[in-house]
């Protein structure tokens, strides 16, 4: 009670009556969320409001609900200026005060949001108190240049052995995943989260999970996973659920990456999941044609492209000279029925470095992830591979689409040669070792160990229906026999000589065991 | 068109000139007969009314806790640049006064100093 007393009499004594003017303004009319504001004439896009609940009413109805409510300006007019309401459209009423607070809508972002849930506008959703971050930093702001810029060539690991091997991801790519709903794009998401845990704690990445438009039970569920999985220790959640008002659900995305911006010039890796954009274009469309700007194609205002194109450019890889942080960005798209050539989906294509593309009758068919290797593609990952993964998993994708070809032209001919029955029989063995349950991924010594086996003809003698059992196995034989070439591998980022020597020994010890055995 | 004959009459209007005022009315009413578009009235006169709740809202006002502080606010807000011909008595401010114009706001008031300190303290 005495530090409450201190602490207003302090208030009390620095108080000083503002000698300044105010700029402010009237709501003239207000609606779904968009509030016309008449004044304001030096007001700047992007700038921050406050609707002012206290100004016309006496002092004890004020200190009811004093909770000021902000605006975000995004449209300048001839006669006044529109906003939309960053909070409870319903308080806002004709004729309220709205006062301009002279800055660009900003967040506070800092070491100590990371295991919190917050909002797009900073604000804790967790229960569990102010987040405790300092530095405040506008939630758009120009992408890094060239000048400041580094080649990606470090690998971040997904722990999904089909991604690791075919469409490696580097650190500051921009790698899209598409597909239908319930294919498992989050699922990619969330276990490319769960996989950073192994990394040493120095290289983690600090990884944010911008929610859009989500189920809060989704969101809910996603969190209690990280939260059980001990991932949140390195996590941050973003979330502007289906019920939050348009304009949150637009700015999500760009808090998450100016968060992700901060500890990307602190010199660490960050990653940045945006699930998903396309909620994020339909929130921007509701809200561009609210304020009445011209609807494009699809209804989307013209500037939906640059919306996508300025907040995915800012993953960026920095120089040395920035600090060598980087920030990795895995926006996803939600197709419908499979359309890829839809307007959102095309533009954050051509946008991204590369997409992980999902397909439902893939999914229906058991394969997990439901990865379409022939229209899939990271378009700098390879640069980032390590050398283990460039070794073990090198003709990998050609070997699969070879085989699809075959799977296809086998439905017509059943009397097929030896060399094609081959194929055939190593193209399914392969799909099954790249098959891969929600919620396990694997480190990447773990990974290239079993690729390697997978191409070096030791699980040739495996029914493809027994791979998958087979490969449990083997993963927990290479546990307990193989520790020092696993973390060999780790060590080196790649399968040497006398590892590949050990390695070989212990597959085949394995093999005759399992062989053996059955 | 609208808007330009909207803007017409309202810089008409600013001059405070009731024939002039009258004069250009006219002209616009017979103007607009002529050209068959009598259908712009309504218009125009909902532009005007939209121009007029603009500028009520805008226009400068001063307001004082009490009748007594009147002079003293009405000096005070005029030498900061808001005129206005006579301060409204709002109880609610407690003490001092506020002034507003065109998207500027004085506030003097013992209310917003205490809720300034309130939402220093509690937020």
């Amino acid at each position: 009670m005495q530090s409450i007393i201190e602490r207003i009499e302090k208030e009390i004594a620095a108080w000083a009556p503002d000698v300044g003017s105010e700029e402010t303004g009237v709501v003239r009319a207000t609606g779904d969320g968009i509030a016309e504001i008449d004044g304001l004439s030096n007001v700047a896009m992007s700038e921050m409001v406050l609707f002012d609940p206290t100004f016309d009413r006496t002092l004890a109805d004020a200190l009811k609900d004093p909770a000021p409510i902000y605006g975000l300006v995004l449209n300048l007019e001839e006669d006044g200026v529109r906003t939309v309401i960053l909070g409870e459209p319903s308080k806002i009423y004709e004729g309220m005060l709205v006062r301009r607070l002279g800055r660009l809508l900003s967040i506070s972002v800092g070491g100590s949001l990371v295991g919190r849930v917050v909002n797009p506008l900073g604000e804790p959703v967790d229960g569990k108190g102010a987040t405790g971050a300092k530095e405040v930093r506008p939630i758009e702001r120009e992408a890094y240049g060239i000048i400041d810029r580094a080649p990606v060539n470090v690998p971040l690991h997904t722990g999904i052995k089909a991604v690791d091997a075919m469409i490696p991801i580097g650190r500051g790519q921009r790698e899209l995943i598409i597909g239908d709903r319930g294919t498992g794009k989050t699922s990619i998401a969330i276990d490319t989260i769960l996989n950073q845990k192994s990394e040493p704690a120095a290289t983690r990445p600090i990884c944010i999970y911008v929610a859009i438009g989500q189920k809060e039970s989704k969101t809910a569920k996603i969190v209690a996973e990280l939260e059980s999985r001990g991932a949140m220790a390195y996590t941050v959640v973003v979330t502007a659920p289906a019920s939050a008002p348009a304009a949150l659900q637009f700015l999500a995305p760009f808090a998450g990456a100016t968060i992700g911006e901060y500890f990307m010039e602190q010199g660490r890796d960050a990653l940045v999941i945006y699930d998903d954009l396309s909620k994020q274009a339909v929130a921007y469309r509701q809200m561009s044609l609210l304020l009445r700007r011209p609807p494009g194609r699809e209804a989307y205002p013209g500037d939906i492209f640059y919306l996508h194109s300025r907040l995915l450019e800012r993953a960026a890889k920095l120089s040395k000279e920035r600090g060598g942080g980087s920030l990795t960005a895995l926006p996803i798209i939600e197709t419908q029925e499979g359309d890829v050539s839809a307007y959102i989906p095309t533009n954050v294509i051509s946008i991204t470095d590369g997409q992980i593309y999902l397909e439902a009758d893939l999914f229906n068919k058991g394969q997990r992830p439901a990865i379409n290797v022939g229209i899939s593609v990271s378009r700098v990952g390879s640069a980032a591979q390590t050398k283990a993964m460039k070794k073990v998993s090198g003709k990998i994708k050609l070997e699969l689409a070879q085989f699809r070809e075959l799977e296809a032209f086998m439905q017509f001919s059943s009397d097929l040669d030896a060399d094609t029955k081959r194929q055939i029989d190593s193209g399914r063995r392969m799909t099954e070792i790249l098959n891969q349950g929600r919620g396990v991924p694997l480190p990447f010594e773990m990974e290239s160990a079993i690729i390697f086996a997978a191409t070096n003809g030791y699980l040739d003698g495996v029914p493809a229906e027994e791979v998958s059992a087979v490969e449990a196995k083997l993963q927990e034989y290479l546990s307990r026999e193989a520790g020092g070439v696993l973390m060999a591998i780790k060590e080196s980022k790649e399968i040497r000589e006398e590892s590949e020597k050990t390695l070989r020994e212990k597959l085949q010890a394995f093999l005759e065991r399992t062989v053996s055995a059955a | 068109m609208i808007d330009t004959y909207t803007r017409l009459l309202e810089a008409v209007a600013e001059t405070e000139d009731k024939a002039a005022a009258d004069a250009a009315v006219t002209k616009l009413i017979v103007h607009l007969k002529s050209a068959g578009r009598m259908n712009m009235l309504p218009k125009i006169v909902r532009e005007l009314r939209r121009v007029a709740s603009r500028r009520h809202a805008l226009r400068p006002r001063v307001e004082v806790a009490s009748e007594k502080e009147s002079s003293a606010a009405l000096a005070a807000a005029s030498a900061l640049g808001i005129t206005a011909r006579h301060a409204t008595v709002n109880h609610s401010l407690i003490r001092g006064w506020r002034a507003q114009s065109a998207g500027k706001l004085i506030d003097r008031s013992a209310k917003h100093a205490l809720t300034q300190i309130y939402q220093k303290v509690t937020v």
